[in-house]
């Protein structure tokens, strides 16, 4: 059974503008020590998920309305909140993209590192400390002892990342999730810091969902990648697969929209055309139709549901051998995913949207 | 702009006329150097302290000692991690900040030291595009109005108008024109970053300084509007000054690549000498970074993991800045004269300067061959889509056409 599973999320925001459609019918599995990323730009629902997993969406406007997410045989959607309090940082660990604004800037990295261990385990106020110097120790930072009375301004951006994960395993938890975790860094200090996260997450057999816009991120980082549009999983398949073969039109969309520090010279971008939907209005079709080069009619009337590429095969949701699934009803072939349009004699390429202001 | 032009109201006319005999009289005498010329640039800002009295205790050193020349319609890179000064030296040529020392010389005219009139006239031949789309259009304004304060400010009225000019501006960048009445909320923030480029289009200036135009963007967006800025470059002759910290796109973007460290440029050279032959021992840190989105390559390269933080600028470490993260310097037995000597930026190759005085060291070596594969010269397939075919490419340490990475 995996670790985590994930069934139909739905996740709405009732705001004053109306209803927000943020998650609509997400599902995965999540494996124990397996590394999941979940790419795609924002807005298109990858941080609420997670949030709705810790149950930690902004109340009272973000609710679940449907769906099931079940860690390690424990339904977390009908928890009680002292007991889902226990789980956060003990079982399931998170980092945020901003460690400034995620570190309390008035208490002492101790005071924190601290009142975190002790709030879960049982053990003295000496030993949390030495646990403590242990763990910076762990993360590279340079003296650790003597850093214990720093507050968080005085850590440069990557050290405070640094201090961010060394709380985030201080429980050794079974997962971590990290939202943008080096989107605020430098790229040297990115490199740094993604180093020690998939060093430290194997050392200990920890799952990791990294959520990320960056797909040369999730490329080095993964094992297996959930591609998100508009709030729905449009594209499943393990890493080496979505890449050598990616089957949706969103997804050869971003692997040809951003320049390739190995490209050849010259090489023209192929941007998507558009912008990406106003979720205040429920999705009708296809979340992608509007941009989409490859829609036919269908695409309006119907969303496409997440299904293998053959209706027959049996599907695999987790590690190396997971299926790999698109939601979409006319895939671009491989010579068209790798030209990014479409060839095919006798099917017409869709116009480029208007740029339409709701 | 208009922040920077609060000087006392003078007749349209006057501004026309004396905007128009500095350009009228400019192809007469048009040198055809370089456009711009920057020679031994600094700005440094002053730290105080003292509660009654500022004292000046020190100083950040913002841009140290910053020569650069942009030809005519060539786009120049500048890189380099947050804090090094790439958006500072942006400012210091749009003449936003006073230089400490140093000359700036636009098309030879030495605009270092000049104000009021002048310095208005020269602005109109360079604009500046932000990075943040939300907070450089004022929310106030239409996008029209915002697309139009140039040409009011420097009373410029085009032929058909100003409205007109407006509409085919518009046009120009991508948007309906019929828009142009909605402010800037109503926008998508692609959509706004061209109503910024719209506006730097206005007074059909020659240079366009270009400041992470794309970062503040969503990734499926920031390919439009690279392809904008390469099609209008070609359409009206622009040159750029193109800022990013993003490695992969100053390449795409940019015909030469000044990268910075600590207020310096470390090194220079054409794009694609720059990713085939980096020659600098941060360069070469640098572009071992930048992730790529091929779980292939990424499985077999290695990371150059520099250790520790950028400096503090306002004490950079003696003699070369870069030594106290140097990987090369370390492999050289630490050598004194790193950090005795201040590296000065010196030629290797046609077009090709280096502030290292280890340079020799870094070229064929473990690290840069792993970097830019370059015995396997040009790549031929890493260009191209992933297909079944990179994934059956097996794993070992002779560089493959797609090891360029």
């Amino acid at each position: 059974m995996a670790l985590l599973s994930v069934r139909d999320l739905v996740v709405r925001f009732r705001t004053h503008d109306g209803t927000v459609y943020a998650v609509n019918g997400v599902s995965f599995d999540l494996d124990e020590g397996e590394t999941l990323g979940l790419v795609g730009e924002s807005g298109c629902g990858k941080s609420v998920t997670n949030l709705a997993v810790m149950r930690l969406l902004p109340s009272p406007a973000g609710r679940i309305e449907g769906g099931q997410v079940v860690f390690e045989g424990l339904d977390l959607l009908s928890l009680d909140e002292s007991a889902m309090r226990d789980l956060r940082g003990k079982d399931i660990a998170m980092i945020f993209q901003d460690p400034m604004t995620s570190l309390n800037p008035v208490l002492t990295i101790e005071e924190q590192m601290v009142e975190t261990i002790r709030a879960h385990r049982r053990v003295s106020k000496a030993e949390a400390r030495a646990t403590t110097i242990e763990l910076l120790g762990m993360v590279g930072i340079p003296q650790p002892e003597a850093r214990l009375k720093n507050f968080p301004h005085q850590f440069s951006g990557g050290m405070r990342q640094r201090v961010m994960i060394a709380m985030a395993l201080a429980l050794e938890p079974k997962m971590l999730i990290a939202d943008e975790p080096t989107t605020a860094l430098d790229v040297t200090i990115q490199a740094q810091v993604l180093e020690l996260l998939s060093r430290l997450a194997a050392e200990h057999g920890t799952a990791v969902i990294l959520i990320t816009h960056d797909l040369g991120v999730v490329a080095g980082m993964t094992k297996r990648i959930n591609v998100m549009y508009a709030g729905f999983v449009v594209e499943s398949a393990t890493t080496p697969d979505l890449f050598a073969r990616p089957h949706h039109p969103y997804t050869v969309g971003l692997l040809h929209s951003m320049p390739r520090l190995d490209a050849q010279p010259g090489e023209p971008l192929i941007p998507i055309e558009g912008t990406p939907p106003d979720l205040r209005f429920a999705p009708v079709g296809c979340a992608f139709a509007p941009r989409c080069a490859w829609r036919v009619d269908r695409c309006w009337k119907e969303n496409p549901g997440l299904e293998p590429m053959q209706p027959t095969q049996e599907i695999v949701t987790t590690g190396p051998r997971a299926t790999h699934r698109v939601a979409c009803w006319n895939q671009p072939t491989a010579e068209e995913a790798a030209a990014a349009r479409p060839l095919r004699p006798g099917f017409e390429p869709a116009v480029p949207p208007v740029e339409d202001l709701q | 702009m208009s922040k920077f032009d609060n000087l006392p109201a003078v007749a349209p006319g006057a501004i026309a006329t004396s905007s128009a005999a500095a350009t009228s009289s400019a192809p007469a005498t048009r040198p055809r150097g370089p456009l711009l010329e920057v020679t031994d640039l600094r700005l440094y800002f002053p730290i105080t302290s003292g509660l009654l009295v500022n004292h000046h205790v020190g100083d950040v050193r913002a841009v140290d000692g910053v020569s650069l020349s942009i030809e005519r319609e060539e786009t120049l890179g500048l890189v380099g991690e947050s804090g090094c000064g790439k958006s500072t030296i942006g400012r210091t040529i749009m003449r936003l900040y006073k230089p400490t020392s140093g000359r700036i010389v636009l098309d030879g005219q030495d605009i270092t030291t000049l104000g009021g009139a002048a310095l208005r006239a020269v602005r109109r031949r360079m604009q500046m595009i932000f990075q943040d789309p939300y907070a450089s259009l004022d929310p106030r304004m239409t996008a029209a109005g915002i697309v139009s304060e140039p040409l009011e400010i420097h009373g410029v009225d085009p032929v058909g108008g100003r409205r007109e000019r407006v509409r085919e501006l518009l046009a120009t960048v991508g948007l309906d024109p019929d828009y142009g009445d909605r402010y800037p909320h109503e926008f998508s923030g692609g959509q706004r970053q061209r109503i910024g480029v719209a506006r730097a289009l206005a007074l059909n200036p020659d240079l366009i300084v270009a400041d992470e135009p794309i970062s503040a963007l969503d990734v499926s967006i920031q390919a439009q509007i690279i392809n904008l800025l390469e099609r209008l470059q070609s359409e009206f002759g622009l040159t750029y000054l193109f800022i990013a910290h993003d490695l992969s796109v100053i390449r795409h973007i940019s015909d030469r690549i000044a990268v910075m460290y600590l207020g310096r440029i470390v090194e220079l050279a054409g794009s694609r000498e720059l990713y085939e032959r980096p020659l600098h021992p941060y360069s070469v840190a640098l572009l071992s970074a930048v992730p790529i989105p091929d779980p292939v390559v990424e499985g077999r390269r290695r990371r150059i993991i520099l250790t520790g933080d950028v400096p503090n600028p306002a004490n950079p470490p003696s003699g070369c800045h870069f030594h106290t993260r140097c990987w090369l310097r370390e492999r050289l037995g630490n050598p004194e004269r790193c950090v005795a000597e201040d590296p000065a930026l010196r030629p290797m190759s046609e077009g090709h300067q280096v502030a290292c005085h280890f340079a020799d060291e870094v070229d064929g070596s473990a690290e840069q061959v792993q970097v830019t594969g370059r015995r396997a010269g040009a790549s031929a397939s890493a260009a191209a889509a992933p297909t079944p075919a990179t994934l059956s490419v097996p794993e070992g340490p002779s560089p493959r056409p797609q090891d360029r990475g």
